[in-house]
């Protein structure tokens, strides 16, 4: 548990519903323990992850934004992760340019079976945003919603 | 025959024959020394057309008001590239588009009622002097495009700052902004019928003009033109508050050229960076 007044992460996870989901779930299922910072939304396929969610999220004050979803090749809609492979590729870089470090924003590829590889993925992003700190320079949304 | 002299006849051409029922080219602006976009629908009206430096409007935009009608439009190769966008993404019909294209000497920034005496920024580093795509040609076509040793120079210094000047440096630019979209409103790129920032379910951006709504705005208008933005920077120059969108469009054309090698609006049939893919290509996403 946290210590009172210590900076825990807010991170927003976005899993293919076929292959990291499931990853997530054999993990638990494994009783492998990972942190809780991160907070997972369950989506069809990560070639469902529009750049709009992940620049949303940031904007509303999340420290850092994971994508995960099936290896290329095994993706259940054939061409789904391709797709968001290309999307993310310009995305990560814009979103650095844009004056939010490259390590709050990751794209991992885990399938249904990896679940030790998902909480090793979890624990090593959650770690890398824990020593960035809060995001400072982006106010998050106040009133808006 | 000057370029003024090339558009007038074929414009009076078209429209004689009927081939077109309207031309959509440059007139001189009220101010008497910028140029302002004219429609002539007759050949009587021809003589109004010019083409100089000041003519830095991109036409192209018009044609998305005339689908279905046939029109002529003047295009330089930054406009004539957007020509080449909006038929790979199928807006407009290639046989009710007549193009003229002009072999582009750049043009410059101009204020009411003053002509500025440089470049603007994007045709000192434009490589493209003859459009990519014209049914007639005016002008004189180089015997090769000019070398730009250089052409991401400015992006290369915004690189080279860390990632908190970075923050710091859009916030500040970001904090002007009015959300006018008028950036949008003038990008041949932007004709989704509803834009996401008006979309209200869900709420996409927050009606309220604030850092995060402004940062949301222009980094998804630029992200959304990610390997489409034509660089005719149209976006820039409207701007009333003077934000280096250019800094943001050319990021990403920057990009799109060294991941995927592509530059848009160069040929009407290559597909879109995002329309496609590779299945072995390393692009440092998931490695």
């Amino acid at each position: 548990m946290a210590i009172a007044g210590e900076f825990e992460p807010r991170i927003v996870g976005f899993l293919c519903n076929w292959c990291s989901y499931a990853g997530a779930d054999m993990a638990g299922t494994s009783r492998i323990s990972h942190p809780p910072n991160i907070r997972i939304i369950r989506v069809p396929c990560s070639g469902r992850v529009d750049p709009l969610l992940i620049v949303k999220s940031f904007q509303m004050g999340a420290d850092g934004v994971l994508v995960a979803g099936c290896h290329p090749g095994d993706c259940h809609y054939t061409e789904g992760n391709y797709y968001a492979r290309r999307r993310l590729a310009m995305l990560r870089p814009f979103l650095e340019y844009l004056g939010i470090e490259k390590e709050r924003f990751d794209v991992e590829w885990v399938s249904a079976s990896e679940g030790k590889r998902w909480a090793a993925v979890v624990t090593s992003f959650t770690e890398g945003v824990r020593k960035l700190g809060p995001r400072k320079a982006v106010k998050a949304e106040e009133a808006s919603v | 025959m000057s370029l003024t002299e090339g558009i007038r006849a074929k414009a009076g051409e078209l429209l004689e024959s009927g081939v077109v029922e309207c031309v959509i080219g440059y007139e001189r602006g009220t101010d008497g020394v910028n140029a302002r976009p004219a429609f002539v629908y007759s050949t009587d009206e021809v003589d109004r057309l010019i083409f100089d430096d000041t003519c830095s409007h991109n036409l192209v935009k018009y044609l998305l008001n005339r689908k279905g009608k046939t029109t002529a439009v003047v295009a330089k190769p930054c406009d004539a590239r957007g020509v080449n966008l909006l038929l790979n993404e199928h807006q407009i019909e290639r046989e009710k588009v007549h193009v003229i294209g002009v072999v582009c000497p750049g043009v410059v920034d101009s204020a009411w009622g003053s002509k500025g005496d440089k470049l603007r920024a994007v045709c000192e580093v434009c490589r493209q002097h003859v459009p990519p795509v014209y049914d007639h040609l005016v002008g004189d076509v180089p015997a090769s495009e000019p070398e730009v040793p250089e052409p991401y120079a400015d992006i290369e210094k915004m690189e080279g700052m860390s990632v908190a000047e970075r923050a710091a440096f859009w916030e500040a630019e970001f904090s002007r902004c009015i959300r006018c979209y008028a950036c949008r409103q003038a990008c041949p790129g932007c004709y989704c019928v509803e834009c996401f920032v008006e979309r209200l379910h869900p709420l996409w951006v927050g009606i309220r003009i604030g850092p995060g709504e402004n940062q949301m705005w222009n980094a998804m208008r630029a992200f959304h033109l990610a390997g489409r933005c034509i660089g005719c920077n149209q976006c820039e120059k409207v701007c009333p508050v003077n934000i280096p969108l250019s800094l943001l469009n050319r990021k990403l054309e920057k990009e799109a050229w060294e991941l995927f090698h592509f530059r848009a609006g160069m040929a009407p049939d290559t597909a879109a960076p995002f329309a496609t893919f590779e299945k072995d290509e390393k692009v440092g996403i998931g490695e």
